[in-house]
């Protein structure tokens, strides 16, 4: 690997990285919760913020455009908080409707405003090789911020609290490198770790093992580089979960 | 009685000669041509906006009730329009917009195609077969296509082909002063190397001679490797480019990348009538074409 290869594949693990930080933990909860496509859900209903902004001409203020994603994103963990409490049993039923009334809400609102469309696809398809300098800080800040929260808070059993700062999360890893990673970096190490001793160790590992191969696969085999580390990350977990019972 | 019904009719025929065709029109730049040379002898509807991705729109019922009663379709044809036009064509029931009727014009076919594939392999991504379908970017390009629909019009519409006839000659000689007037602002721009976020600017590079060093996204709408991106920077190592050229419907994302890294400015293009604040018609679209690209140069 030469260096201008090192200086693009950089920024991405790191990205990848700050991602794995809050989403392991998480997912492991997640799975634990049963609520595997909470994220999905989440990452629409934020995607339906931005919209809105957009509708409202608010899309030239970048802060401001965060902070309506945020703020949906509460609004969504308010709702899964609610759902979890009160119909435990159907909560994934629930889920996936609240993930599809998103998604199709947000069509209807762009059939009038194509532009804010075009803040939506953003918002969903973030692209990991694009991500900047200033990408990466505020979101190492945000994920900080969560991560201690989430240890002062770990045995709480409130459910909005939960929600809450995986909504934060969620919201802003999907912008960094987009739903495709952002689902398999939640689920694949809980998945792959699920039952073993020393969970977050290995859970990490696999994790990092997948970005790394990843982006080295995009780099070799001039392959889409999100895509790639999805299935690098699913292989290396498929991998571990074997000799696991091997072993 | 028959005096107020001869008046009515009259009525209703002079209001029918006040805007005689309805066309439907697929992309903004070619709604603002047939509105320079039909004037308010034509009602239009654009199926797109400017700062959509013409690739790709939702069909919506609109789309086919205004396919329905049209009495022309202009769009570009080589294949941009294939992933949605044909099914609206087909769903309106309305026959004398098909392809191959008097009712449809296809502008690429006017002009000398850039980028005709030699060989045609898909797995090079959005590819066109007939050639690169973004001719509105050299302004040339809507000379033939005006003489061609100016044509069209009056031929459809032969109560009025007089009228046609005299718009298409005042927009031929008011368009080649522009484009002189363009050329001589735009000397300066001759032989600048310039990066591309995707294949999209080959008509405007041949016209102004720019030098399109590499393309971020050579597969349109596929996220690259990082092999490819190494292979970018590489070459701007070498040879260094002055700017980076997205149009206005795209993500800011790529183009702010390299525009970081290889220290260069990233140039916002309208691409068509509407992609900014400042281009209401096909003037404004060339004046701040070339006033972006000079303003990339410092």
């Amino acid at each position: 690997m030469n260096a201008l290869e090192f200086d693009i594949l950089l920024p991405a693990f790191f990205a990848g990285l700050l991602v794995l930080a809050t989403h392991i933990p998480f997912g492991m909860r997640v799975l634990q919760r049963g609520v595997i496509f909470a994220d999905l859900a989440v990452a629409q209903i934020a995607g339906l913020g931005v919209v809105i902004a957009g509708l409202l001409d608010l899309t030239d203020q970048p802060l401001l455009v965060q902070l309506i994603a945020g703020s949906s994103a509460l609004c969504g963990a308010v709702l899964l908080a609610w759902i979890e409490r009160n119909a435990s049993e159907v909560k994934e039923a629930y889920i996936g409707l609240t993930f599809v009334l998103a998604a199709s809400l947000g069509i209807l609102l762009m059939s009038r405003d194509v532009h804010a469309g075009e803040h939506l696809q953003d918002l969903l398809v973030g692209q990991i090789l694009w991500v900047n300098n200033t990408q990466l800080i505020s979101t190492a800040v945000l994920s900080a911020a969560l991560l201690i929260v989430w240890h002062r808070l770990h045995n709480s059993q409130n459910h909005f609290v939960f929600y809450a700062l995986f909504a934060l999360a969620i919201t802003a890893s999907v912008q960094l490198v987009g739903i495709y990673l952002v689902f398999a970096s939640l689920i694949v190490p809980a998945l792959a770790t699920y039952q073993l001793q020393r969970r977050m160790t290995f859970a990490f590992g696999i994790g990092i093992a997948g970005y790394v191969l990843g982006l080295l696969l995009s780099i070799w085999l001039d392959l889409p580089a999100g895509v790639a580390i999805v299935w690098a990350m699913a292989l290396i977990g498929l991998l571990s979960a074997l000799l696991k019972r091997t072993g | 009685m028959k005096k107020i019904l001869f008046a009515l009719s009259m009525l209703v025929l002079s209001s029918q000669a006040h805007a005689a065709l309805n066309v439907f029109v697929c992309e903004p730049e070619w709604a603002a041509l047939t509105q320079e040379l039909a004037g308010d002898k034509a009602t239009l509807y654009t199926a797109t906006g400017a700062l959509q991705d013409p690739h790709r729109i939702e069909a919506r019922p609109s789309l086919i009730a205004q396919a329905r009663r049209a009495n022309l379709v202009v769009c570009t044809g080589a294949e941009l329009e294939v992933a949605w036009l044909p099914v609206v064509l087909r769903e309106s029931g309305n026959n004398t917009v098909l392809p191959g009727s008097d009712g449809y014009f296809e502008t690429a076919q006017f002009v000398t195609m850039l980028e005709v594939p030699t060989r045609l392999d898909r797995g090079e991504g959005d590819v066109h077969a007939l050639g690169n379908p973004h001719i509105q970017t050299d302004p040339r390009n809507f000379l033939p296509v005006a003489e061609a629909l100016g044509k069209r019009l009056a031929q459809l519409d032969p109560g009025n082909a007089a009228h046609y006839r005299q718009r298409l000659t005042a927009f031929n000689q008011q368009w080649r002063a522009a484009i002189a007037k363009w050329e001589a602002q735009a000397a300066t721009l001759k032989g600048v190397a310039v990066v591309v976020q995707h294949k999209g600017f080959p008509y405007l590079s041949h016209w102004l001679g720019l030098n399109e060093v590499e393309a971020l996204e050579p597969k349109p709408g596929m996220e690259p490797s990082a092999a490819h991106l190494a292979q970018v920077l590489a070459t701007l190592q070498k040879q260094p480019a002055r700017m980076v050229l997205r149009a206005a419907y795209q993500n800011e994302r790529p183009s702010e990348w390299i525009a970081q890294r290889a220290h260069i400015a990233a140039v916002v293009l309208p691409y068509t009538v509407g992609g900014s604040d400042k281009v209401k018609d096909l003037y404004g679209l060339f004046d701040d074409t070339i006033a972006r690209l000079l303003a990339g140069l410092q």
